[in-house]
């Protein structure tokens, strides 16, 4: 089924839990990728990130009975996979390895990857699989919170209310965390450049 | 040059092209489906139930008419007991108080009180002081015996 043909949220919510475990596999099948999306750009490993994927449906599975819809489903599985990713980032300490993908085939028929590269900008005198794989690793030297506001915000394309709901925090908070994130993303980059 | 903000916005939005390969979220599923059975399995009915009641109970929210409700409660009960309408304590007080007369508790029923000078119902035992035959006579001045007074006391 397509995503624009899925019922709304609401109805999925309710439906499961009257214990419609279809209606749960609609729900992954809408906001799984959004969810992988954001935890493998949190964690960087695409391991991890299916691991805590499964973890995160299944805790939303095992507590959607005391879902009252008070923020939507959006909203609370969102804060759900930011909550474990960070708490799991943290245990894990600097215990990671880069194992992100190599940019997919079809960023080369990208509009941005076009323009960005087209012109004579910093972005193209370095090669560009090399460029991404250093914002992957300048990625990795920001905080966890960091992370979570850039890869919301820049990333995913989520207005500042929203990243503010699903972290708790107040919306200036997450417009001076992607300031100081974007700032020392800059500063990484612009080393690597001078290399 | 640095790069500038709208190029670290555009690096940072080709990253959403970063996906799994074709086919992941269906398998992705099913295994969720596979580690959803195999908790099943694992799980006795009693945790089953133990985690859903505490998933239950962090979601519960007292309704907001139920302080409505309490105060309203609390002010009816206030009311009646406050008019003397209905006391809960009367009927003790009045079978303490009216036993001496009629002699008729259900202690005293077996027992001849007169034998031990007391009443039946007593509500509290108060020790007398009784004049014995052999012990010399002792005067009561304000109160106090004046055996009790201590010599040097002025």
């Amino acid at each position: 089924m397509d995503d624009q043909n899925l019922p709304d949220d609401e109805t999925l919510v309710r439906r499961t839990q009257n214990g419609d475990t279809r209606a749960f596999d609609l729900l992954w099948q809408k906001y799984s990728p959004r969810i992988y999306s954001l935890i493998y750009n949190m964690t960087a490993n695409h391991d991890d990130a299916s691991d805590l994927l499964l973890e995160v449906f299944a805790k939303a599975y095992r507590s959607i009975n005391g879902f009252r819809g008070k923020s939507s489903f959006y909203t609370w599985i969102h804060a759900i996979a930011v909550n474990m990713t960070i708490n799991f980032v943290k245990k894990r300490g600097r215990r990671f390895q880069m194992s992100l993908d190599d940019l997919d085939a079809n960023v080369q028929n990208d509009k941005e990857f076009i323009d960005l590269t087209s012109t004579n900008t910093p972005v193209r005198e370095v090669d560009l699989a090399e460029l991404q794989h250093r914002l992957n690793e300048a990625m990795m030297k920001l905080s966890v919170e960091h992370r979570a506001v850039v890869t919301m915000f820049d990333i995913q394309g989520m207005p500042h209310a929203e990243i503010a709901k699903i972290l708790g925090i107040p919306e200036a908070t997450v417009r001076s965390r992607l300031f100081y994130a974007h700032r020392q993303l800059q500063n990484y980059l612009e080393e690597f450049r001078k290399k | 040059m640095m790069l500038d903000e709208m190029q670290l916005k555009k690096l940072l939005r080709l990253k959403r092209l970063e996906q799994p390969p074709p086919g992941y979220f269906d398998r992705a599923l099913s295994e969720f489906h596979r580690r959803q059975r195999e908790e099943l399995l694992r799980r006795s009915a009693i945790q089953i139930w133990f985690e859903r009641f505490v998933s239950r109970m962090w979601g519960f929210r007292v309704p907001t008419y139920a302080y409505g409700a309490a105060f309203g409660a609390f002010v009816v009960a206030a009311t009646i007991i406050g008019s003397g309408v209905w006391a809960p304590f009367t009927q003790t007080v009045e079978t303490a108080s009216d036993a001496p007369k009629t002699g008729s508790g259900s202690v005293g029923l077996n027992l001849d009180w007169s034998k031990f000078d007391r009443s039946p119902a007593s509500p509290r035992v108060v020790p007398t002081l009784r004049p014995s035959q052999t012990a010399l006579p002792r005067y009561v001045l304000d109160g106090r015996p004046a055996s009790y007074e201590a010599s040097f006391s002025f």
